[in-house]
């Protein structure tokens, strides 16, 4: 697998966790349990955006793989 | 009246008239009544059973006597609130037996309780050492209540300075078969929602004998079919699982990356999933 590919799983790992974090803080009652699924979903949305950004460099260095 | 159809309709009329008045008397649990309320439990009981078998000739009478016994019993109770004094004349107070881990043997004396007894009772809540208690009280209900000492009570989150994640109590949704809306109404949920979560787990929902669903939205059912098995809820358990597996990938990206810039990115992005591990860490595995 090249490291582009890689990334992307770990991208598309990372925004799974985001629909099951999104999920939680929907259905928890308890405030201040949602407001930490909310700052940890902040953190974890900078995360997959840099990791995106990261992806589209290294597809524009190597384009014979890109959409791998 | 003939004799007979008197005693049928005296009972049934006691049976409902004795229900009210045990209603309104109120909900104390009758094991933990003290002294002077078991009494008039007794006194309303034997009344009644004496009316019911017409031993007591003149119902009206019998009635007005039961009526007034609980009016006074309601009218102390009230009273009671109202004032200590009263509560203590009707109820008595505690007694503390032991102070700073110290018997207090006149009080001992003043209940009449021995050595032996209070041994006992302290085996009874699985206390074998007088060392470990600090403070046990005699209530008036002839309960002993202990407090031990600190360094042997019970560990909590607190004590180890842990955070857990605050707990709601869980709402039971399906009972037997059936859907409660009012349950799910209070946790925000549908009856849509509970029927996706029932097709996921694939089973329906009148093969459920109870379903509840916990604070933080999970489902927990048990079937009548107790041969299939459902997946218990493992989604936080996974959720941690799957950060910890970015963070060891983007560890490895990290490492293996000959741009300095990328390979910043990458670590400073592990430090970053860890924290959101230890933020988590309390409501997901805890």
């Amino acid at each position: 697998m090249t490291v582009a590919a890689q990334i992307k799983k770990t991208v598309a790992t990372l925004k799974g966790n985001q629909g099951t974090l999104r999920l939680y803080a929907l259905q928890t009652q308890d405030q201040e349990t949602k407001e930490v699924y909310q700052e940890v979903m902040d953190i974890n949305g900078i995360i997959i955006k840099d990791l995106e950004e990261r992806i589209q460099v290294l597809e524009y260095e190597e384009p014979q793989y890109k959409g791998n | 009246m003939q004799i007979w159809l008197e005693i049928i309709i005296r009972p049934i009329f006691l049976f409902f008239f004795t229900l009210f008045l045990v209603r309104i008397i109120g909900k104390k649990n009758i094991l933990r009544a003290t002294l002077f309320r078991f009494v008039s439990y007794t006194i309303i009981a034997v009344v009644t059973a004496l009316l019911a078998v017409n031993v007591i000739s003149d119902f009206v009478l019998g009635i007005t006597a039961l009526l007034v016994w609980v009016g006074l019993l309601i009218a102390m109770d009230y009273l009671a609130i109202k004032s200590k004094w009263v509560h203590d004349i009707i109820h008595g107070k505690e007694t503390i037996l032991v102070k700073h881990g110290k018997i207090m043997e006149e009080n001992l004396l003043d209940v009449r309780l021995s050595a032996e007894e209070l041994l006992r009772e302290l085996r009874c809540k699985k206390i074998f050492n007088l060392a470990d208690i600090e403070f046990a009280v005699l209530e008036d209900m002839g309960d002993i209540n202990v407090l031990m000492k600190s360094h042997k009570t019970p560990l909590s989150a607190c004590d180890l300075g842990i955070k857990v994640a605050p707990l709601t109590e869980p709402q039971t949704v399906i009972l037997d078969g059936t859907i409660l809306p009012e349950s799910l109404a209070s946790l925000g949920f549908n009856q849509e929602w509970l029927g996706i979560q029932l097709e996921t787990i694939g089973v329906s929902k009148d093969n459920v004998f109870i379903g509840q669903v916990d604070s933080s939205g999970d489902l927990y059912l048990d079937l009548f079919d107790d041969s299939i098995q459902i997946p218990q809820p493992k989604v936080k358990e996974m959720l941690y699982a799957n950060f910890e597996k970015s963070q060891a990938d983007l560890m490895s990206f990290s490492l293996e990356t000959q741009n300095k810039k990328a390979s910043d990115m990458y670590s400073s992005h592990a430090e970053k999933i860890k924290i959101i591990m230890e933020k988590l860490e309390p409501y997901l595995l805890r």
